[in-house]
């Protein structure tokens, strides 16, 4: 199987490419693939800040690189959690790099992120694709886990929890290092749009 | 495969409006960014004032989604435009290019402005085909109604709209800060640019402006609260208005504290029925042809709406048919 198909077989949420994966040698660059893209399409969706905040193009450009970055990032976390969490948590202990692999291609969803973009659909489009990525990411897991579908959902959902504590604590130093390094490629530090068309008008 | 399989072309076409969904908010965000430079001046709108007198008030019309340019081409428009002229002599008549925030005419300095003078040629186009082809100028057009709709990039469109009508005014003779009343046109689409720009005019102007409606396809936008006054003009057999009414949320009474129900429950949004007419075409709203039961065309009826509002009657829908 390609990498286009496995990606084609992960949006029709089908367990066969996240099986092909789990017991394949290789795929650890094709899910990395997948999520760096998927995290530059989503930032593409949601360019509107960059916009608002008047970003030269080659800037915008170097942000939209940093977003699918920070994204990568953040799915380590995740599938790292719900590594710790299906595993260790529901007694079926897998690979690491399995669990890396299978959740990566999960992301899948999340290429077409750039559509979040289109005018009055795009709330819509991303609420869609975050249901489709979350359903994609529970297949997955249940999967390589070998757990009910129950079971990875709440895997998924208390990894979540887990990455959201861990943002808050430990985490902070390496949010703040992301906003530091979002403010440095932009050039500006990014306000919303509400706030710059006061400063448009001199409220 | 045939190229010519219905199925591929459905697909094709389906692709294209994708494609100049994605698009169309670009223009708006790009202008905003200053990754086009200053506004071109080939659309400058407004001549000066000629009268004697200064002008007792400013309308400013916003065309339908089938406009390339500032100027009309449609003979309906520009009709409508000279009778209310002729029956407001002391208003200053404007025409603003409601569908490009860098006041760029569809036909003028773009890069795809050869295509869109070929559509533009096919709309005007007597043969059926080509006319349809020549749709593809409403289709780009109402991707810009619905990015100022978008409680997203609206702000941002609806900003450079209310700059762009704020420019025709100064260059027409307005004095900012003066009590001279505005009030914007919106016909169809326009409709909902009108309304967004002028949740922004408020604001520059200094003082509320009022809007009028005719067919409008409108969302239920945070300026509907902001207008000095809504007047939102539909006719019985406008199924445009209809999908508009329809397709935004916001619009259905069940959402009672959506801005739209709210403004109608404050009394500033003024819903008139104008009779049976439809939305364009020889039964809409400007035709000439079609007559009511009390022998007055559609056009008639809608001039005498329109200039009862601007001349302030309490009363217009006794106008309507």
């Amino acid at each position: 199987m390609q990498g286009l198909e496995y990606v084609g077989h992960a949006l029709t949420l089908d367990r066969r490419a996240f099986g092909l994966l789990d017991h394949g040698s290789g795929g650890l660059r094709l899910a990395l693939t997948v999520v760096f893209v998927a995290g530059v399409s989503s930032a593409v969706g949601q360019s509107l800040v960059l916009f608002a905040n008047r970003v030269a193009p080659r800037r915008f450009a170097a942000s939209l690189v940093l977003s699918g970055a920070v994204f990568t990032v953040v799915y380590l976390f995740w599938s790292t959690s719900i590594w710790l969490i299906a595993g260790y948590g529901f007694g079926h202990p897998r690979p690491y790099l399995n669990a890396l692999r299978t959740v990566g291609l999960a992301y899948s969803p999340q290429l077409f992120g750039f559509l979040v973009l289109t005018p009055y659909f795009g709330s819509a489009v991303a609420a869609l694709l975050s249901v489709w990525n979350l359903l994609a990411i529970v297949v997955a897991t249940s999967t390589v886990f070998h757990i009910s579908t129950l079971q990875a959902a709440a895997s998924a959902a208390l990894g979540w929890m887990l990455l959201q504590l861990l943002q808050r604590t430990i985490g902070r130093p390496v949010l703040a290092l992301g906003r530091r390094l979002r403010i440095a490629v932009a050039g500006r530090r990014l306000v919303p749009l509400t706030e710059a068309l006061e400063n448009e008008r001199g409220l | 495969m045939p190229l010519l399989d219905p199925w591929i072309l459905a697909g094709l076409a389906f692709l294209a409006l994708l494609l100049a969904g994605l698009l169309s908010p670009l223009e708006a965000l790009g202008w905003w960014a200053g990754w086009y430079g200053r506004r071109p001046e080939e659309e400058a709108v407004a001549p000066p004032w000629s009268g004697e007198a200064p002008p007792r008030q400013f309308v400013v019309f916003l065309s339908g989604i089938h406009r390339v340019a500032g100027r009309p081409f449609a003979r309906r428009e520009v009709a409508l435009l000279e009778r209310l002229r002729e029956r407001l002599p002391d208003a200053c008549f404007l025409e603003v290019f409601p569908y490009s925030v860098t006041n760029r005419a569809l036909t003028g300095q773009r890069t795809f402005a050869r295509f869109w003078r070929w559509a533009l040629r096919m709309k005007l186009s007597p043969r059926a085909l080509a006319h349809t082809a020549g749709m593809v100028i409403n289709l780009r057009n109402l991707w810009q109604v619905a990015v100022s709709a978008d409680r997203r990039y609206g702000p941002i469109y609806n900003h450079g709209s209310a700059e762009l009508i704020t420019e025709a005014l100064l260059a027409a003779g307005y004095v900012p800060a003066s009590s001279t009343h505005v009030t914007l046109i919106g016909y169809s689409g326009g409709g909902q640019i009108a309304l967004g720009a002028a949740g922004h005019l408020d604001d520059i102007l200094g003082t509320p402006v009022d809007v009028i409606a005719l067919g409008g396809v409108m969302a239920s936008d945070p300026a509907t609260l902001q207008v000095g006054h809504l007047y939102y003009l539909y006719g019985a057999r406008d199924r445009v208005h209809r999908v508009g009414a329809a397709f935004f949320a916001g619009r259905w009474p069940l959402l009672r504290y959506s801005p739209w129900n709210q403004a109608r429950a404050r009394e500033r949004l003024t819903l008139l029925p104008m009779g049976p007419m439809k939305h364009d075409g020889n039964d809409g709203y400007l035709s000439a042809t079609a007559l009511l039961p009390d022998g007055r065309s559609h056009l008639d009826v809608t001039v005498d709406v329109i200039t009862a509002i601007l001349r302030g009657d309490p009363a217009p829908q006794r106008l309507a048919a």
